[in-house]
């Protein structure tokens, strides 16, 4: 029953304002649903991390622990996300609003139908679903990058999962001379793992990996990620790159586990270890010469999804432990940077680094939270990132290739000097005579980004004293991935 | 039905959907283009009956039907509507010559029959045979939408890389369960109106269809 609320939020919430013809009132629905869905979402996941299992329609909707970690992820920072937008359409005067809550609220219902759906053909048809609500998102200001980012965001998207899909059909096809018609759920599909034929579960695994490893931003298969994700207004590039992104590696995580029990670990870890890594390089390479700051968050995204797949490579308790840790920091301190990015924006009016100059002193507020949040992506002290790329460097080293773990680091290294020293540039150079400012906007718009205040405290709790009950459901999370 | 009958039904289909890919490489024009699509649908339909007619399946017989109308009718439908409202187009030529395209594609069937072998090992059916058929669909298709520079001829592309990808879930299990393939077929026809809309901004912001001339976001 709590599934079926969870999911006909947003959906109710994007009919609503699609029949609204009336601005604010469209923009009370949609901060209504979004903060309601995340209260959902928290109840549904404290209930599934305390033992019980929630489903619905005869187990075609299933939470476990791994769902339940999704779930909290995408509601907490699609309202966080929600709030801010309305300040951001607000400021930037933006006139097609129903539209854009209404696509917001889909996208929303699309990434949770993702993660609590049993059946594996379903999971499909919703991540598809994330990149339909997005592309015209991407797009909603119709400018020519904006339509070369969405309409290359669509295909290359629609193609790469696409090949999920004959992925997720061999796999069904290995499974159904067992299990028949369930042998499309995970559920069934993991209880039959051992019985699967390994040459069709091998083939299949590369299929789902090439296909969501594309809707996941994992390199050579980033290519539209750094467009669409610099093009979309702000609120949408910080749920598609600090949630999104995670969706597609949940979908990846499902296929992982049964691929882990009919093929044994290795298979799949050698392939995530190797696209992790180039992930990282590739990042890496053209974070050195990135001049855009929105462009440079976005392949900040491809690293940090590199890392992820690099820790779920190395395995063990404490890599697939520090992978996860890594998921909700990175979500957590991308979707900050890129709401802040928003503002800089609104103040600057360019995407340009060379156009962004002493943001410390013109708005101390953006400024130095902007600081404060690069470091925590960056993975200084005190924020959790720091103990996720520890542990996952630690996993690394006691793995079977500690070599891996020695380029990572210095990958790692690269970046850090890198956006660090863009990110400077941006911060302390002397601010230009006079600052083209708009009606004040970061006057008004305090209240939309005091959310990021909810960012900024967990990803500090997180990397000093780590709440029992947190480090609970983290366990039970490695418990389910088969650790 | 007999299964040899079956056996060699679901070949002779299966080979001419492939035959419908080769066709568009074949042809130029875009109206040309979408009608080689309407008839690997209407094909794929038809073979999708047959699996029906034999494996006793009223779901799958739903799905030829649903098959039949959304990618034998409404999306063709939908693409002459944009290739006639573009208007005329000119000629241009795509990254890659036709005769070098046919080799790669040939090239491509043999890599399709050597990946797919252990597939076809396994697979009990009477219609493994011409899973390898499929699945050269799959990559010429791919291989199609990467060498065009028209936005029209790549969403033909993508949408015969769907075909293909059906067909190959009807000749590996008979069809993936009905509400997957519903919502499959949902999931298309969004993308295949989200598509159009696109091809008039491309046309409104960059007056062409070339892909090719959109390049302004780099690095």
């Amino acid at each position: 029953m709590m599934l079926v609320v969870l999911l006909l939020i947003p959906l109710s919430a994007a009919g609503l304002c699609a029949l609204l013809r009336n601005r604010l009132a469209c923009e009370w629905v949609h901060l209504f649903a979004a903060s309601a869905v995340f209260g959902v979402g928290l109840a549904v996941a404290v209930q599934v991390w305390r033992g019980e299992t929630l489903d619905a329609f005869n187990e075609l909707l299933y939470v476990d622990a791994l769902s339940a970690l999704l779930v909290v992820v995408i509601t907490l920072l699609g309202a966080i996300a929600a709030v801010y937008a309305v300040g951001y359409l607000r400021a930037e005067g933006e006139t097609r609003t129903r539209r854009f809550f209404g696509l917001f609220q889909v996208f929303l219902f699309t990434m949770l139908l993702a993660v609590t759906t049993n059946n594996l053909g379903l999971m499909w048809v919703a991540v598809e679903g994330t990149t339909l609500a997005t592309v015209f998102l991407v797009n909603l200001h119709n400018t020519r990058t904006s339509v070369e980012a969405a309409y290359k965001y669509l295909i290359l998207s629609s193609m790469g999962i696409a090949l999920a899909f004959i992925g997720t059909a061999l796999m069904y096809s290995t499974g159904s001379a067992q299990a028949g018609e369930r042998a499309v759920d995970w559920t069934v599909l993991r209880e039959a793992a051992s019985s699967l034929n390994p040459q069709v579960v091998r083939l299949a695994f590369v299929f789902i990996l090439i296909g969501y490893g594309t809707k996941a931003g994992l390199a050579p298969m980033h290519t539209w990620l750094p467009d669409a994700h610099s093009e979309a207004p702000a609120p949408i590039s910080a749920l598609m790159s600090g949630v999104l992104l995670n969706v597609g590696l949940y979908a990846l995580l499902r296929f992982k586990t049964i691929t882990d029990a009919a093929v044994g670990a290795e298979f799949a870890s050698d392939l995530l270890l190797g696209i992790g890594l180039l992930s990282l390089a590739v990042a890496a390479v053209f974070l050195l010469t990135q001049r855009n700051y929105k462009r440079m968050l976005a392949y900040s995204s491809v690293e940090h999804m590199g890392i992820i797949a690099l820790g779920l490579g190395f395995g063990g308790y404490w890599g697939v432990l520090g992978a996860l840790l890594h998921l909700v920091g990175h979500a957590l301190a991308k979707s900050l940077l890129f709401i802040l990015s928003g503002s800089v924006l609104l103040k600057f009016h360019t995407t340009e680094m060379r156009g962004v100059r002493g943001l410390l002193r013109a708005t101390p507020g953006v400024g130095g939270a902007f600081l404060a949040g690069t470091l925590a992506l960056l993975g200084m002290p005190p924020f959790s990132l720091f103990i996720s790329e520890f542990l996952i460097v630690r996993a690394g080293l006691g793995s079977r290739a500690p070599w891996l773990a020695g380029i990572a680091l210095a990958l790692l290294v690269i970046v850090f000097g890198a956006m660090l020293a863009n990110v400077n540039r941006m911060l302390y150079t002397a601010p230009v005579e006079t600052p083209p400012t708009a009606p004040a906007p970061s006057a008004n718009m305090r209240w939309a980004l005091a959310p990021l205040a909810i960012n900024f405290t967990l990803l500090a709790v997180f990397g000093l004293m780590m709440p029992t009950a947190v480090m609970d459901a983290l366990n039970q999370v490695v418990h389910v991935l088969g650790i | 039905m007999p299964v040899n009958l079956f056996t060699n039904l679901t070949n002779l289909l299966a080979f001419a959907s492939l035959g419908a890919v080769f066709a568009l490489i074949l042809r130029n024009s875009l109206s040309g283009q979408a009608q080689m699509f309407a008839l690997q649908s209407v094909l794929l339909a038809l073979l999708a009956s047959v699996v029906a007619l034999y494996a006793q399946s009223i779901e799958l017989f739903a799905v030829a039907v649903a098959l039949l109308i959304v990618k034998g009718g409404v999306i063709p439908y939908v693409l002459q509507r944009a290739v006639k409202r573009i208007g005329m187009q000119p000629n241009v030529s795509p990254y890659l010559g036709i005769v070098a395209t046919l080799v790669i594609s040939g090239a491509l069937i043999i890599v399709a029959y050597y990946v797919m072998a252990p597939i076809v090992a396994s697979d009990p059916l009477p219609t493994a045979s011409a899973i390898p058929l499929a699945f050269a669909g799959i990559l010429v298709s791919l291989f199609v939408t990467v060498i065009r520079r028209r936005a029209l001829t790549q969403i033909l592309g993508f949408l015969m890389l769907e075909n293909s990808i059906f067909l190959l879930a009807l000749l590996t299990t008979y069809g993936v369960p009905f509400i997957v393939e519903i919502g499959v077929f949902l999931d298309v026809l969004v993308a295949v109106l989200i598509m159009e809309v696109f091809v008039y901004r491309i046309k409104e912001n960059f007056d062409t269809l070339e892909v090719g001339q959109m390049g302004e976001l780099k690095g």
